[in-house]
């Protein structure tokens, strides 16, 4: 078990990769408070706690700054304590750029980085520099190399990468170690709801001949959250099939 | 009783003895209360009064006093017996 006796707080865990990481988490031992907007959260939730370990599902918007505190607050009250904090939730804004509303833009940013750093801001005060804490933020390959389509979700994501580089080297003096994950284009709901000839172009791409599963990213998860990967921060690591190769 | 514990927040996050924890204690006034140590400070305080402030409070705590009168917005007297 890798994760043995760790606390973890995986955030948009209702679905897709979000899922798949909580569930890799559980499997591996470790107890979690996992996040997600629908009611499906608590569904996730009562499937892992058959594992073995403590889960807590807390529905409820991470653009509300009082959420967040929620999350964080629920944390400390059932396991006193944080190791690692995955921040996963996000949304998929894609559409050229000149059709792409205002509010759409504000949603992605309030979501994809907002959400993410200030709920950092909380759970890092949750974590011990003796328990090789980490903080593991989900970026994508567009928000490193780009991607017709997807400006504003690419904006948004290399937001993700700048706060994860910055952080891995403001944190390291607590031991807290900061990556992220750039996932390349991996079967979820969200990638499902593109359009038929960005789906098309960006299968045709992958090196290694098949479109990724969310297991694929989780396993990454994994390895970066564990003792295995303890020497390593500040890294973007891509889980993309050879898309950017 | 409040108050000791915060006195000793104090005392255990920047290092410093309790007695030397006044209301007039200010932050960046001693070498030991910097911003590395306001952040632990921050950390015990939470632990201790089981409460998770506001980024606009951690700025805004810049003294023992100041740090009473913002955990009294979360329902704490550190000044009760």
């Amino acid at each position: 078990m890798l994760l043995k006796e760790k606390v973890a707080i995986v955030t948009g865990a209702s679905r897709g990769i979000g899922k798949a990481i909580a569930t890799t988490f559980a499997k591996q031992g470790a107890q979690l408070v996992i996040t997600g907007r629908s009611s499906a959260i608590h569904e996730v939730a009562s499937e892992l706690s058959t594992h073995g370990e403590r889960v807590v599902a807390m529905q409820g918007d991470l653009r509300e700054p009082a959420h967040r505190r929620e999350v964080v607050m629920a944390c400390r009250k059932t396991h006193g304590r944080l190791d690692i904090l995955v921040n996963n939730a996000g949304v998929l804004i894609h559409g050229p750029l000149g059709m792409t509303l205002l509010e759409s833009m504000r949603d992605a940013f309030e979501t994809n980085v907002t959400a993410a750093m200030a709920l950092t801001q909380y759970a890092i005060r949750l974590m011990s520099p003796a328990r090789d804490p980490c903080v593991i933020n989900l970026a994508s390959f567009a928000g490193t190399r780009g991607q017709e389509g997807l400006a504003i979700y690419a904006a948004s994501k290399a937001a993700v990468v700048g706060f994860t580089l910055s952080t891995a080297k403001e944190l390291a003096s607590q031991r807290i170690r900061v990556n992220a994950i750039a996932p390349g284009f991996i079967e979820t709901d969200m990638t499902q709801a593109l359009p038929e000839a960005i789906y098309r172009t960006m299968t045709e791409r992958i090196r290694l001949g098949r479109i990724g599963v969310p297991q694929d990213v989780a396993n990454c998860a994994l390895f970066l959250a564990s003792d295995l990967a303890s020497y390593i921060t500040g890294q973007v690591i891509g889980v993309d099939g050879g898309l950017l190769a | 009783m409040s108050q000791t514990k915060l006195a000793r927040c104090f005392a255990e996050a920047l290092g410093i003895q309790e007695q030397a924890v006044t209301d007039e204690l200010a932050y960046q006034t001693i070498k030991e209360w910097d911003s590395v140590r306001h952040m632990a400070l921050v950390a015990i305080i939470e632990q201790t009064f089981n409460v998770m402030l506001d980024t606009n409070d951690i700025i805004a705590m810049s003294s023992v006093g100041k740090a009473k009168a913002i955990l009294a917005k979360y329902g704490i007297d550190c000044d009760a017996a």
